[in-house]
């Protein structure tokens, strides 16, 4: 059987950041992950933070991957942070670039696809120069032990079984390592949000002009209100450098009390007028083509018509963006910027002179996709590890979810770098016992701050939110909050207060901070009483989730992933709603799944035999 | 001095006691007729000249099965193919999959209006001109654009190599210096019959269509990964690897290629492989399923008056 040091199962960001550190640090490890390409199975919303906390130290995505600033594709800085509540045409909007700003470098868009194969890119010479490395498409099914010297050996699908000293479980959050060790129970609703999410294709230039936002700036939009269709959570805005990541993320109890498919949340948000404006574009409309004409000359209009779209598609987007503006000239296509321009508009007449194409507004939707979030709040595991399993990210459940802020990229490489440590330091001392290596580690993470933030509401952080909504009429806020905002808006008695609330403990104020009235009432009376009327000039095309899926990419495997367990629970006909890609039908009583559109969110997991697809198989998002 | 046996790894002194294997790959330039890359003029006709070219699927294959010969055996992977000057592009999409060293691309006027025999003769005397002696040459199943699948057996008997026709799958024992291959066949009607065979180096393999390289441990599929990057850095500065040869700097005879060489006699296709690849294989094994078992007693029949052992 061979042999290696250190095995990571999983490469999101999480995994990725382990792997590089245990390769600064000399020590031998293989990545294993299941989709064919790193990036390919990773999905976020997503703003990737750098923190400087007041008190402890993180370990940032620049430090860990020291070129990060200068080369990694990341989208835009966000420089504008905007909350928006919702009514109808009403709209409400408060400033919080403070909270963004709060204890941070610096945040930046990203798109998963693209930054985690640069991660690996980064990781993974290092690492085989140490006899490790990476190896997608490999589906680990199961761990056992060698008892006797220690050592865990691991089964995948694909591969010969293969014995390892250590391992870091960075699975995300439907984590298979987990339920198959039995290191935690499977996550529960309670302890969950489902996020959607589109990518939307603008081009570049529009992008600045219509967020009003310079090159290297970017914006975040995040909305409440009746966008919500009353339920906990929101919807988001971010822009990328040549696309839109709209999103929406729902605490999962809330849309089991209130079922609601994922699909129409996000529907609800691309309809309200604001987001409409924000994401509309031109777009070309295909003329009738002359049935009596022959056939052939019909099927050669067709092909010449979708050959000068496509053209003119990327023209534009190059005309419109600066570096594809220096890309077209530095290839000498074109020599300056007027020729790309007259080459655009010679294309829009012969597309409109010779093919009756017509220009009109719409938006362009590119990719739809979906994944549950933990909250760290309620679902970190309080002793991250099992055996010699070291759990990282998502699969430990540790996320920080505290009103808009969702921070699980971030945190993730952060324990990915801490796991990584206590594993070099069980090396050296070939020590890879709980006490040794899981103690150790448990207690490097329970010194992080996110842990802090997991547990404790800050203070400081609040303030902002408080300070934003100072002006806000008290009788808006309503009697639930009113007096909590008074005693809040004094420096020392929300000292005392909040002192107070972290004893009572976090858990137990959940439910008052994070309730319907937050998410949806209030936001909906600012809105009603202050909002200003916003209009769009057309109403945005949306697809069918049908189309929607069929315009993915996926490895489709003749045998399902997942097993229903019990097909008439009440759970499992929830998701015939709840599922993001409509994989659940009801046949009689029973609720039966056809796996192939499944999007691997994870949201039938609680009362499924869950699987990931196969290496290699499955859901292969292009964006992420 | 001290001998540090730790800084050598352990396959470099296996393959210093077992000695290197060379494989070449012969490739075609194809048009590539696939969605989206079919040009049309401004006015929506067909463009012929910017439709785009591609490395033929079936070459592609064959670099596949070459690409594991390196991740296995650390094979030095050669490439060549006869074509216009455009199909270096070619070359270097066979790089990419295969990790090639050495890229030639055989171009002359002279060799125009070649038929298959005609083409052999170029690529043989290509192989002979590639650097270290072949012990495999692969070429791909068929090309899609009409070409009936002569010109891999033709390059091999040229060679004077053992002739494996329809490989599936095989493996290397670097230290007796033979190869052991699965071949995909049909015997007296019966179609999709594994026949196994044994040959000693060198061998000519025409790659099955179905060919899927299968990498089944962690060190090969770490070692696909390296050379998979090596591949792609090597196949962005593809001319570095790249030589032109002519009719000339070639040095063949130019009697047997172009025109003139090519005598345009009809080979009829099955008879091609099966005489040579008889010549010298023996018959190992079937699979491993009960049905199938019975057709390898009749395929062992049918074939056993041709076997030599
Ligand atoms: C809509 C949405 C918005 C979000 N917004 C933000 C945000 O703005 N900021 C932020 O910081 N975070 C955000 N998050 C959270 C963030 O995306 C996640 O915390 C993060 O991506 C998790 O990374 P990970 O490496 O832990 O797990 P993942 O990225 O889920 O990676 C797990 C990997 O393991 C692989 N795998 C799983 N099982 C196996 C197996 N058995 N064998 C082999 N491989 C396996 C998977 O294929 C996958 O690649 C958001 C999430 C969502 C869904
Ligand atoms: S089948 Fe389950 S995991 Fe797949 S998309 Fe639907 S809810 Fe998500």
């Amino acid at each position: 059987m061979e042999k290696y040091d250190v095995a990571i199962i999983g490469g999101g960001s999480a995994g990725l950041a382990a792997l590089k550190q245990l390769s600064n640090l000399g020590k031998q490890a293989i990545l294993l992950e299941a989709g064919t390409k790193i990036g390919a199975k990773n999905i976020s919303g997503g703003i990737l933070y750098s923190k400087k906390p007041n008190n402890g130290r993180v370990i940032n995505v620049e430090e860990i991957y020291e070129n990060f600033l200068n080369d990694a594709p990341f989208e835009r800085k966000i420089t504008k942070y905007i909350l928006h509540s919702t009514s109808k045409d009403k709209v409400y909007s408060m400033d919080l670039t403070a909270a963004h700003d709060y204890q941070s470098n610096f945040g930046c868009t990203v798109l998963l696809n693209k930054l985690n194969s640069w991660f690996a890119k980064q990781a993974v010479e290092s690492s085989q120069k140490l006899g490790g490395g990476i190896i997608p498409g490999v589906h680990v099914h199961s761990i056992t032990w060698n008892e006797q010297k220690g050592t865990s050996i691991i089964q995948t699908d694909e591969l010969e079984e293969f014995e390892v000293k250590a391992i870091i479980a960075a699975d995300g959050v439907n984590s298979e390592v987990a339920d198959m060790v039995g290191a935690r129970p499977k996550f529960t609703p309670t302890q969950l949000y489902q996020g959607v999410k589109v990518i939307i294709k603008l081009p570049e230039d529009e992008i600045n002009k219509r967020f009003g936002i310079g090159v290297d700036e970017g914006a975040a939009h995040l909305f409440a209100g009746d966008v919500t269709l009353n339920h906990i959570g929101g919807g988001f805005l971010y822009t990328n450098r040549e696309t839109l990541s709209v999103g929406a993320v729902y605490h999962f109890d809330s849309l089991l009390s209130n079922p609601t498919e994922p699909y129409n949340l996000i529907d609800a948000l691309l309809k309200n007028p604001m987001v409409s404006e924000f994401i509309k574009d031109q777009v070309p409309v295909k003329g009738e083509i002359n049935k009596g004409l022959p056939q052939e000359e019909q099927l050669r209009i067709r092909f010449a018509v979708a050959k000068l779209i496509k053209n003119w598609n990327e023209i534009r987007g190059a005309y419109l963006s600066s570096s594809g503006r220096e890309r077209l000239i530095n290839s000498g296509k074109y020599k300056t910027v007027e020729d790309i321009q007259t080459a655009l508009l010679s294309t829009q007449d012969q597309m409109s002179k010779t093919y009756g194409v017509t220009f009109g507004t719409d938006y362009v939707e590119m990719e739809y996709g979906a994944k549950l979030v933990p909250d760290g709040k309620r679902c970190r595991m309080k002793k991250p590890f099992f055996k010699n399993i070291l759990f990282i990210g998502d699969a430990a459940g540790r996320g920080v979810f505290v009103g808009p802020r969702i921070e699980g990229l971030n945190v993730g490489i952060d324990d990915g770098v801490r796991a990584a440590n206590a594993i070099a330091r069980a090396l050296d001392k070939d020590d890879f016992s709980e006490k040794y290596l899981g103690e150790y580690y448990s207690q490097l993470v329970e010194e992080s701050p996110y842990t802090i933030d997991m547990k404790q509401i800050d203070k400081d952080y609040l303030k902002i939110f408080l300070d934003a909504a100072k002006d806000v009429p008290r009788d808006i806020i309503g009697s639930r909050y009113g007096p909590i905002l008074k005693m809040m808006s004094s420096g020392t008695l929300r000292g005392i207060a909040i002192k107070f609330a972290n004893i009572l403990g976090y858990e137990r104020l959940l439910p008052i901070i994070e309730s319907e009235d937050t998410y949806v009432k209030v936001p909906m009376r600012l809105a009603e009483r202050l909002g200003t009327s916003v209009s769009s000039s057309y109403s945005p095309s949306i697809p069918s989730i049908a189309d929607r899926i069929a315009k993915l990419n996926y490895n489709d495997d003749h045998k399902s992933h997942i097993k229903v367990l019990n097909s008439n629970s009440e759970f499992m006909k929830e998701m015939v709603t709840l599922c993001p890609a409509k994989c659940y039908s009801e046949e009689g009583e029973k609720v039966v799944i056809q796996h192939e559109g499944c999007l691997d969110c994870g949201t039938c997991s609680q009362e499924t035999e869950w699987r990931h697809p196969r290496g290699e198989k499955g859901i292969h998002y292009q964006y992420g | 001095m001290v001998f540090n046996i730790k800084s050598i790894n352990s396959e470099l002194i296996l393959l210093i006691i077992m000695g290197e294997l060379n494989v070449a790959v012969i490739i075609k330039l194809e048009p590539d007729f696939s969605e989206g890359n079919v040009s049309y003029n401004p006015d929506g006709t067909l463009n012929r000249v910017e439709t785009k070219n591609t490395l033929g699927p079936h070459s592609a294959i064959a670099a596949h099965a070459a690409f594991y010969a390196k991740v296995m055996y650390d094979a030095k992977v050669s490439i060549g193919t006869m074509g216009p000057p455009m199909a270096d592009l070619a070359l270097q999409q066979a790089q990419q999959i295969s990790d090639a060293e050495e890229l030639h691309l055989y171009s002359d006027r002279l060799f125009a209006g070649a038929d298959t025999l005609g083409t052999a003769e170029v690529l043989k005397t290509g192989i002979e001109k590639m650097q270290g002696k072949m012990d495999i040459v692969f070429s791909g199943h068929r090309a899609s654009d009409g070409e009936t699948g002569q010109t891999g057996p033709q390059t091999g008997w040229k060679l004077g190599f053992t002739f494996l026709g329809n490989v599936i799958s095989y493996n290397v024992d670097l230290k007796t210096r033979m190869i052991r291959a699965k071949r995909l066949i049909s015997l007296q009607g019966v179609p999709d019959v594994i026949e196994e065979v044994e040959a000693p180096l060198p061998v000519f393999i025409s790659i099955d269509p179905t060919y899927k390289s299968s990498f089944d441990t962690v060190s090969q599929r770490l070692s696909f990964q390296k050379y998979q990057k090596e591949a792609t850095g090597r196949a962005e500065n593809y001319k570095e690897y790249f030589k032109v040869f002519d009719a000339q700097q070639l040095g063949v005879d130019k009697t047997l290629v172009g025109l003139p060489g090519s005598p345009t006699i009809v080979y009829k296709v099955e008879k091609v492989p099966k005489s040579t690849a008889t010549r010298q294989a023996e018959i190992v094994d079937g699979s491993n399923h009960e049905q199938i078992k019975k057709v390898v007693a009749r395929m062992k029949e049918a074939l056993s008056a041709m076997v030599i052992k």
